[in-house]
């Protein structure tokens, strides 16, 4: 797949710029420019005699459908190449079909008008002279197509955010498949993946990003579970549409993901429940609302009581990306750009995974927690002591939703500034709360998690400098959590099986270290939308990272993880994991 | 185009048979083409351009769409696969080869004569019509043609040796 295409969006601009043409033809033909006329061509050539009461409506649906066959192309293969307005975009790929018409399909067309069978050519019958007016409307009316079509052909996924899909879960399908059960968390090390399914919201709160749209998850979920299945995975990261299934207090559309649901119980596998996952629905604003906590908290306990047999939860998924996504670099949700914002987004979110939790454990005492955490690490690149400290800022502010959700201290100058935006008191009660046994931390690898500091205090992805062992280490000396290695792909498809075996390698030798490591994840299942702009853009770009494409074809690293998986899962170190079976117990 | 496609990670996967597939779904598609061809007489009047039997003509056809099936499913590797989006790949390949064929080759081979008036209309809405219908039907004839997860060729290559060196698409493993 090149791009997520919407279809009936991209065929109704190719009709709209195709209307747009004959209009403008038929406006310049009464006031007696001559002009070439498309629709007589294309009808004359269905009816060659008959009257325009035949011809016209035949060549304007031809012209239509010719026009809707340009802008499909034009939605696969053109849009969003060029960093221009969307109208520019059209204007420019109209010089293809322009071109084409000058050089081939009107010389054709007049072959084609011939009342022969064979006629002789040379190279001449490819220069028709055509006279300056003709050849001027030709590029008018393809120009009129572009721009009609650029301007209309825009943001081909997600939707707005007052306007989602009603049920876009697909209906269970009877599918003959090979019969198998739900493996049941036995203390084996967790070989996962997941369903990427962010639902931030860009341009200022009107549009929704839904990463399992636009993957087409609603459509084909019984077909992603049965290749997780297929692959060998024993675990697969969860999240429910928090947007579309949280319709208000105590208003709740499970409809949508019952069945969804039924299969995970009933054949696997065993699913990790990700509640909130960088979005919030639009009724609860953003991530500025004190009373997310509360709604979500509330959200947790319907939830747990309604699919009482999940055991695994990320109540909240990577807090620090999203506070700082949403309040610091002014991407997703509120749109901030300040550390005020940022900090109130942290404890909001550290508040609402705490309250998730409180939830969940009520229902289900043995429930067990996966925090999933962005794991970052910021280099200094020279000994200048302002950058140097732009680092160490960094350094510390990668900590404080983990350091509130799992009570450990914050630095010293972190705590100053929590004193300065007046949040010591909270933070107080963040620190005296006991955290539950059954925590994983989970933390997230990608190759930009390490960034360089430049001499200009930018921060530049820096690629795998120290790696995941160094990074994860750093991690595990500040909660000593058990932990597992929750996210990782890589851009470049062709490299992904190298850094599935080197993320694999890494595991082992902190394992091999003494850290108590419960799990390894590709992330994930399909390739993904976008993520080259952070969600910002609404192009529909694929980005290759999933173990299968978006037709659900395997990827090299799908076969690879699947031999990973068949060469280790009945090791005796990883189908008896100590640290995880202590979880269970 | 090969290289943007590739590049992006649209090699066909380590299960995929293109070629094979492609070959196949050539062929099929002619089944709608010959029929336009029929009806529009171009059959007739393309096996007098050629000097060739019809029959000998439609096997000909059937022979360089096989390639050209093969090539397309190569050419596009992973977006051939695609379900919905097929029939236009399929279609804008059709286009090409009627540009290419039909409009360049085709007065090349047979001294400057070339089908006109329905036999040229024919001839184009084959093309298209084969094209598209190729590209619909790809991603069906495919599908059963997939080596196994867990038994295709590839396995091994990907395994822990996969560490060292990047995955070369279809030719394997890259040192």
């Amino acid at each position: 797949m090149l791009k997520v295409v919407a279809f009936r969006k991209a065929i109704f601009a190719g009709a709209a710029g195709a209307l747009a043409w004959d209009v403008a033809a038929r406006a310049l033909a009464l006031s007696g420019v001559p002009v070439f006329d498309l629709v007589r061509q294309l009808g004359t050539l269905a009816f060659p005699n008959g009257s325009a009461a035949l011809w016209w409506p035949a060549g304007v649906v031809a012209h239509l459908a010719v026009g809707a066959g340009w802008a499909l192309f034009y939605a696969y293969f053109f849009w969003a190449r060029l960093r221009w307005p969307p109208a520019l975009q059209g204007l420019a790929f109209a010089a293809l079909p322009a071109l084409l018409a000058i050089f081939l399909m009107v010389p054709q067309l007049q072959l084609m008008h011939l009342g022969q069978d064979v006629v002789q050519v040379d190279w001449r019958s490819f220069v028709v002279a055509l006279e300056p007016p003709i050849l001027a409307t030709i590029v008018l009316g393809h120009a009129l197509f572009g721009l009609t079509v650029g301007a209309i052909y825009t943001r081909p996924v997600g939707y707005r955010v007052g306007s989602p899909p009603g049920s876009p879960y697909a209906p269970r399908r009877r599918r003959r498949m090979a019969q198998t059960t739900r493996r049941q968390a036995d203390g084996a090390f967790m070989f996962a993946t997941g369903i990427e399914c962010s639902y931030p919201t860009v341009d200022s709160g009107r549009w929704r990003r839904d990463e399992m749209a636009s993957m087409r998850h609603y459509e084909l979920w019984q077909l992603d579970f049965e290749l997780a299945r297929e692959l060998g995975v024993t675990h697969l990261r969860y999240g429910p549409p928090l947007h579309l299934t949280y319709e208000g207090p105590g208003r709740y559309r499970w409809d949508l993901i019952d069945e969804a649901m039924a299969e995970l119980e009933a054949l696997g596998p065993e699913p990790m429940l990700d509640l909130c996952h960088f979005g919030v629905p639009s009724w609860l604003g953003n991530f500025q609302n004190p009373d997310v906590g509360e709604a979500l908290a509330e959200y947790a306990t319907v939830f747990a009581r309604r699919y009482p047999w999940v055991r695994f939860y990320t109540p909240v998924n990577e807090m620090y990306v999203c506070a700082r996504m949403s309040a610091l670099d002014g991407v997703w949700n509120e749109q901030l750009c300040d550390e005020t914002a940022f900090i109130t987004a942290s404890f909001n979110l550290a508040a609402a995974s705490v309250a998730m939790t409180d939830a969940l454990l009520a229902q289900r005492p043995d429930a067990i927690f996966v925090n999933s955490e962005s794991s970052e690490f910021y280099q200094p690149c020279c000994p200048d002591p302002a950058i140097r400290e732009s680092a160490d800022i960094e350094n510390e502010r990668r900590f404080l939703p983990l350091d509130l959700l799992y009570a450990h201290e914050v630095s010293e100058r972190m705590l100053a500034t929590l004193t300065g935006c007046g949040r010591v008191e909270e933070y107080r009660r963040f620190l005296a709360r006991e955290v539950p046994r059954r925590t994983i931390l989970g933390v997230d690898y990608y190759e930009w998690n390490e960034k360089l500091v430049d001499q200009d205090g930018r921060k530049r992805a820096l690629g795998e400098l120290f790696g995941w062992y160094v990074i994860a280490s750093q991690y595990w000396q500040r909660y000593r959590r058990p932990m597992m290695h929750t996210e990782t792909n890589r851009i470049d498809a062709s490299d992904a099986p190298r850094w599935l075996w080197r993320q694999w390698h890494n595991v082992q030798l902190l394992r091999g270290a003494g850290v108590p490591l419960v799990g390894f994840t590709w992330y994930s299942l399909t390739d993904q939308i976008d993520w080259g702009s952070a969600l910002v853009e609404a192009r529909g770009a694929v980005d290759p990272v999933g173990l299968f494409d978006l037709n659900r074809d395997p990827r090299a690293v799908g076969l690879a993880y699947m031999h990973l998986i068949e060469m280790h899962r009945d090791q005796p170190e990883y189908r008896h994991c100590r640290a995880l079976k202590e979880l269970l117990d | 185009m090969a290289g943007f496609l590739s590049a992006h990670g649209y090699d066909p996967g380590p299960t995929q048979r293109p070629l094979l597939a492609g070959a196949i779904s050539g062929v099929l598609a002619t089944v709608p083409a010959i029929a336009l061809l029929h009806a529009f007489g171009s059959l007739r009047v393309e096996a007098g351009i050629l000097r060739l039997p019809e029959s000998l003509t439609v096997a000909a056809g059937c022979l360089v769409m096989a390639v050209a099936g093969a090539t397309y499913a190569r050419l596009f590797g992973r977006a051939a696969n695609q379900v919905r989006g097929g029939w236009l790949f399929g279609m804008a390949f059709g286009f090409a080869l009627w540009a290419a064929g039909a409009v360049l080759v085709l007065p090349l081979v047979s001294g400057g004569q070339v089908p006109a008036g329905e036999a040229a209309i024919g001839v184009f809405l084959s093309l298209v019509a084969w094209g598209a219908a190729l590209g619909a039907i790809h991603p069906f004839v495919h599908r059963p043609l997939h080596e196994r997860l867990d038994s295709g060729s590839h396995r091994d290559a990907l395994g822990p040796g996969a560490a060292t060196r990047k995955w070369d698409g279809p030719r394997g493993p890259r040192s």
